[in-house]
C-alpha cells in the first residue's frame, strides 16, 4: 500500500469544520492526489462534537481506516472520541491559548498553536481553522500553495479581500510551525501529480446524473441524508428548463413528481426513512398507472427517527417489498459515487422503457463521502437516454380500439404498452390506481384483472432478459472464499483485500448493484467454500434475498452501529468470519 | 386546439354510477362546458380525480386523466402544470377528499398559486364509504359514526382558501346550472388557482343539505352587486356564518401564477437524445 495520511479537523457543530475539510480535500486534490473523506455528524445545528476526516494517498483511496495520523482539535472531545484511532505517530494540532488546556497522551506530537491569534493577525479570529490548515500544510510538507486555489473557490465570492486575508492565514500556521517546532514533516513527503480530478459525493453525483439523464422535474421534502439531492438541483436544473418544488411533505413530493411523469417529464423524487414510509402509498399507484418514476432512497439508521445523521443499509426490504398489494418495480443501488451517478441515468432509462416505478437506493455514507475521480468517470458523452414506447401522434392511431379510444394500458407480449402524454392528438385516457382495462377504465372483471396483473409483472420477466443484471467483481476470482456485498461497503471491502492479501487469504469480493432483478449468484455460491455477505443492518437482509436464491446458508457481516464499515475492520472481521461455523 | 370543440367530446362513452339524482352529474357536466367554452379539447386537457364520488369523474370523463390516491389529487395537479405549463389541467375532489385527508395540500396550492382549477363536489357527508360525517357537515347531523352529530363545527373551505392567500375563491351549486358553468369557466380563465366549491348534494344520505334547501337559501352575490375585486368584501361574504352565497367571492386582478414566479415556461416533456450539450461544465464544477 502507498503511503497515505490521514488528517482530520474536529470540533462543536458550527465552528466551520465542514468548509475547513473541504478546503483541504479540495487542494489535496488540484495537487493530484486522491481523497477520500468521511464524516462524522450530530443532529443538531450548533454544538456537538462533529468531524471531518480525510485519507489522501496518490493511490486511489476508497475508504476510511482505523487511524488518524493528524488531528487539528478545536476541543478536548475532539482528542476523546478519536482516541483510539490515534498513534504514537500523530501529531495533535491545537490552541493552547484557548480556554481549555488539552489532554494530549505523552507519546503523540503537540503541536500548540495560537490559531485565534494568528487568525486575529490576519484579519480576523473566524479564520482560526485555515490557520490550522497552514500549520498541517507545514506538519506534512505538502505546498502551503496549493490552498490559495481552494480559499479561491471558497471565498472568491466575498471579494478579493478575504481571498488575500485567508492566504494570509493559512501562510501565518505554516510560519509557526516552522519556526517554533522542529518536526521534520514527521517523514510525510506528500507527493503531488498532474493528474486533474475532481472532488464529489453521492448526492451530487445522483443529482448530475439525475441533469445528464433530463430529468426536469424534481419535488421533495428536505430530509437528511437525501437534501443534497434536492440542494444539488436546485440552482442547476433551471438552466435546462426544470423546476425543484420543495412539497409540503412526502405524500405531496411523490405525487407532484407522478403528475410531471404523466406530464412526460423525466421526474424524480428523493427521501430517507421515514419519508419513504409516507411515499408508500402511492408506490402502487405508480406502478398500476404505468407511470415512469425515478424514487432515490438514501438510507440512514431506522426504525423511526433512529439515528438521522448515522449510517445504515435497512431499507431494502422497503424498496423490495413497500407498498400494500403486489408492486411490479425495479431496485437499483449504487455502489460507488461514481455508480450513483451512473445507475441514476440508468434508473430513468428503465423508468421510461418499462413505465415502472425505478428505486434508487443509496446510503448515508455515500452521500456525505467526497472522493476524487478522474473528470472521465463522468464522461457526458457515453450518457444514453432511451424514453420507451412514448408514441408520438401518428403511433398513436395503431394503438386505437374500434371505437377510437386510446389502448393506454395494453396487454402486449412484453408487459409494456405505448405511452401517450398530453397534447397527443387522440391520445386522451386516463389511468388509475383501480384496477382497469387497457383503456384505463376500471374494471373487477376476472380475466381482465388477471391479465392486467400478469402484463404488469410481465415487464419485469422482460427486463430480466433484455437489461444486464451484472455485478462487479474484485479480487482474486479463482479463491475459495467468496464476500458479497451491496451499496457503499464496496470501497472498504475492495481495500480490505489488501489486507487480507497480507495475511494470505484469498478472497472473491462481488459487489452487486441490482436488488431486483438482480444476478443468480447461484454458480458463485455454489463453487465456494465460504459465502459471507456484509451489510449495514442488523438481520441481514440481503443475506435474505441470497439464501432464497440459492438455498443455501450463507455467513454474514453486520454492522449497525451508525458508522460505514472500515478497510482493516472489515479485514479483520472477514478473517474471523472463515473459521467460524456456518449456522444451522 | 380546435375551434369545433363540443362539450360532449369530454364525454366518454362509461355510464356514471353515481345515484339517480346526484349532484356530481350537474358538476360534471358544467366543467364539460367551461372547458369547451374555454377552447379546450380533450387532448391538451388533464384531469386529476382523488378518491370518493368524486373521484370517479375521470372516468366519465374524456381527456388525458389521472384517478389518483386519497386526498392527494392536488400535488398530481400541480406536478402536470409544472411539467406543461402548455396544457389545462382541472382537479376534482370531495369535501372529505380535499378538506380532511388532503386539506395539507389544499393550504399549499391554494399559496403556491399553480395555474389549474379546482372543483370540489361538496355535499357535507361522506358518500360512498355510506354515510359518515365529513369536514363540512354540520356540528348537529347525526351520521352512522356521529349519531348525536360530530359536535364541531365544520370546516369553512373558502375561509381556509382566503387564509392560505387564495387568487380565486368561488362557489356554486350544481342545481344552477348556468351559473355553476360560468362560474368554473370564470375559475379556469383565471391566472393562478381557480377554487370552486360546488354545491353537489347527496341525494341518499344527506337529507339536509338538500337541493331544496339551496333552492331556498342561496343567494346570488352578482345579483347582490359583490364586488370579488374588493378584498374587504370578499372577507366578509366569506366570514359570513348566516348565508349560503353562490358566485365568485374573490379574484386577485394581478394574479400571477407558480410556474410563471418561477419563470417555468418550457414544455418539459421534451428533452435531449443524450446528456446536454453543455453538461461536462457540470463536471468541471467538481475541481
Amino acid at each position: 500500500m502507498a503511503e497515505d495520511l490521514n488528517w482530520a479537523i474536529g470540533g462543536e457543530a458550527g465552528d466551520g469544520i465542514d468548509s475547513t475539510g473541504k478546503i483541504f480535500a479540495q487542494a489535496l486534490s488540484r495537487a493530484g492526489r486522491h481523497v477520500f473523506t468521511s464524516k462524522d455528524f450530530a443532529s443538531r445545528i450548533r454544538g456537538g462534537y462533529t468531524a471531518y476526516k480525510i485519507r489522501t494517498a496518490v493511490d486511489d483511496v476508497q475508504s476510511v481506516v482505523d487511524r488518524l495520523d493528524i488531528l487539528v482539535a478545536l476541543t478536548q472531545r475532539t482528542i476523546d472520541e478519536n482516541l483510539d484511532e490515534l498513534h504514537e505517530g500523530s501529531a495533535i494540532i491545537y490552541d493552547g491559548e484557548r480556554s481549555w488546556e488539552a489532554e494530549i497522551p505523552d507519546e503523540m506530537t503537540a503541536v500548540d498553536v495560537p490559531l485565534k491569534s494568528l487568525a486575529e493577525d490576519a484579519g480576523g479570529a473566524i479564520m482560526r481553522n485555515v490557520v490550522a490548515l497552514g500549520a498541517a500544510c507545514e506538519i506534512t510538507g505538502f505546498d502551503v500553495e496549493y490552498l490559495d486555489e481552494s480559499l479561491e473557490k471558497r471565498f472568491g465570492g466575498k471579494g478579493s479581500k478575504i481571498v488575500e486575508n485567508n492566504k494570509q492565514a493559512a501562510r501565518l500556521g505554516q510560519e509557526y510551525v516552522q519556526e517554533n517546532y522542529d518536526l521534520d514533516h514527521l517523514g510525510y513527503d506528500l507527493e503531488t501529480t498532474d493528474e486533474d480530478y475532481v472532488l464529489l459525493n453521492g448526492n451530487e453525483a445522483i443529482g448530475m446524473g439525475a441533469i445528464a439523464a433530463g430529468c426536469r422535474f424534481y419535488a421533495g421534502y428536505p430530509i437528511t441524508p437525501a437534501t443534497s439531492i434536492m440542494e444539488y438541483l436546485t440552482g442547476r436544473i433551471e438552466d435546462y428548463g426544470g423546476h425543484v418544488v420543495q412539497a409540503e411533505d412526502e405524500l405531496s413530493a411523490i405525487n407532484m413528481a407522478l403528475g410531471a411523469a404523466r406530464g412526460g417529464a423525466r421526474s424524480m423524487t428523493a427521501t430517507s426513512g421515514a419519508g419513504i414510509d409516507l411515499m408508500t402509498e402511492t408506490f402502487g399507484l405508480v406502478a398500476t398507472s404505468e407511470t415512469p418514476l425515478v424514487i432515490a432512497d438514501v438510507q440512514r439508521s431506522g426504525p423511526s427517527t433512529g439515528m438521522p445523521t448515522k449510517q445504515e443499509q435497512g431499507d431494502l426490504n422497503m424498496a423490495l417489498y413497500g407498498g400494500h398489494g403486489e408492486v411490479p418495480r425495479f431496485v437499483v443501488a449504487p455502489t460507488s459515487i461514481t455508480e450513483c451517478f451512473w445507475k441514476t441515468i440508468e434508473a430513468f432509462n428503465l423508468a421510461e422503457k418499462y413505465q415502472t416505478p425505478v428505486f434508487l437506493v443509496s446510503d448515508l455514507a455515500m452521500s456525505v463521502t467526497e472522493q476524487t475521480f478522474p473528470p472521465e468517470a463522468f464522461d457526458m458523452d457515453e450518457v444514453e437516454i432511451d424514453r420507451g414506447k412514448l408514441v408520438d401522434e401518428d403511433e398513436v392511431d395503431e394503438w386505437l380500439d374500434a371505437q377510437g379510444r386510446f389502448r393506454a394500458h395494453a396487454v402486449t407480449d412484453d408487459g409494456v404498452s405505448p405511452r401517450a402524454i398530453p397534447g397527443a392528438t387522440d391520445g386522451a385516457h386516463m389511468s388509475t390506481g383501480l384496477e382497469h382495462d387497457e383503456l384505463g377504465r376500471r374494471t373487477e372483471d376476472e380475466d381482465e384483472r388477471v391479465q392486467q396483473v400478469d402484463k404488469r409483472n410481465r415487464k419485469v420477466e422482460t427486463a430480466k432478459e433484455q437489461e444486464s443484471w451484472e455485478y462487479r467483481e474484485f479480487g482474486n476470482s479463482d479463491a475459495d472464499n467468496l464476500v458479497i456485498s451491496w451499496g457503499s461497503n464496496e470501497g472498504a471491502l475492495v481495500e480490505a483485500l489488501d489486507y487480507l492479501e497480507e495475511d494470505d487469504i484469498d478472497v472473491r469480493v462481488l459487489s452487486v448493484p441490482y436488488i431486483f432483478p438482480r444476478p443468480d449468484l447461484s454458480d458463485e455460491i455454489e463453487a465456494a467454500d465460504e459465502t459471507i455477505v456484509v451489510e449495514c443492518n442488523a438481520t441481514g437482509q440481503f443475506a435474505d434475498v441470497i439464501e432464497h436464491d440459492v438455498l443455501t446458508r450463507v455467513k454474514r457481516i453486520n454492522k449497525y452501529t451508525g458508522v460505514r464499515f472500515k478497510a482493516d475492520e472489515l479485514a479483520e472481521e472477514i478473517t474471523q468470519k472463515l473459521t467460524e461455523e456456518v449456522p444451522a | 386546439m380546435s375551434s369545433d370543440v363540443r362539450f360532449t367530446d369530454f364525454k366518454s362513452d362509461k355510464q356514471p354510477t353515481w345515484c339517480p339524482g346526484c349532484g356530481d352529474f350537474g358538476t360534471m357536466n358544467g366543467m364539460m362546458k367551461a372547458l369547451a367554452n374555454t377552447g379546450n379539447d380533450p387532448d391538451n386537457t388533464f384531469v386529476v380525480a382523488g378518491i370518493g364520488c368524486s373521484g370517479k369523474i375521470g372516468t366519465y370523463m374524456h381527456s388525458y386523466a389521472l384517478h389518483g390516491v386519497h386526498g392527494r389529487a392536488l400535488p398530481v395537479g400541480t406536478g402536470v402544470k409544472m411539467a406543461r405549463p402548455d396544457i389545462e389541467v382541472m382537479v376534482a375532489g370531495g369535501d372529505g377528499d380535499g378538506y380532511s385527508i388532503g386539506a395539507g395540500h389544499f393550504v399549499h396550492a391554494v399559496r403556491r398559486n399553480v395555474d389549474m382549477t379546482y372543483v370540489v363536489m361538496d355535499n357535507r357527508i361522506y358518500g360512498l364509504t355510506k354515510g359518515q360525517a365529513s369536514p363540512t357537515s354540520r356540528s348537529d347531523f347525526e351520521t352512522s359514526t356521529t349519531p348525536e352529530g360530530p359536535k364541531q363545527p365544520p370546516v369553512n373551505p373558502l375561509a381556509l382558501a382566503l387564509a392560505s392567500g387564495a387568487s380565486f375563491i368561488a362557489q356554486s351549486f350544481a342545481s344552477d346550472a348556468l351559473r355553476h358553468q360560468e362560474i368554473v369557466q370564470e375559475a379556469i380563465e383565471h391566472d393562478g388557482f381557480g377554487f370552486v366549491n360546488v354545491f353537489s348534494p347527496c341525494v341518499t344520505f344527506n337529507d339536509v343539505d338538500t337541493y331544496d334547501y339551496f333552492r331556498d337559501t342561496l343567494v346570488d352575490l352578482e345579483e347582490e352587486g359583490h364586488d370579488p375585486t374588493d378584498y374587504e368584501a370578499a372577507k366578509e361574504v366569506i366570514l359570513d356564518g348566516e348565508k349560503e352565497f353562490q358566485g365568485v367571492m374573490y379574484k386577485e386582478e394581478n394574479s400571477v401564477p407558480y410556474h410563471e414566479q418561477h419563470g417555468v415556461t418550457e414544455n418539459m416533456s421534451e428533452i435531449p437524445d443524450g446528456a446536454p450539450d453543455d453538461a461536462m461544465d457540470l463536471v468541471r464544477e467538481f475541481y
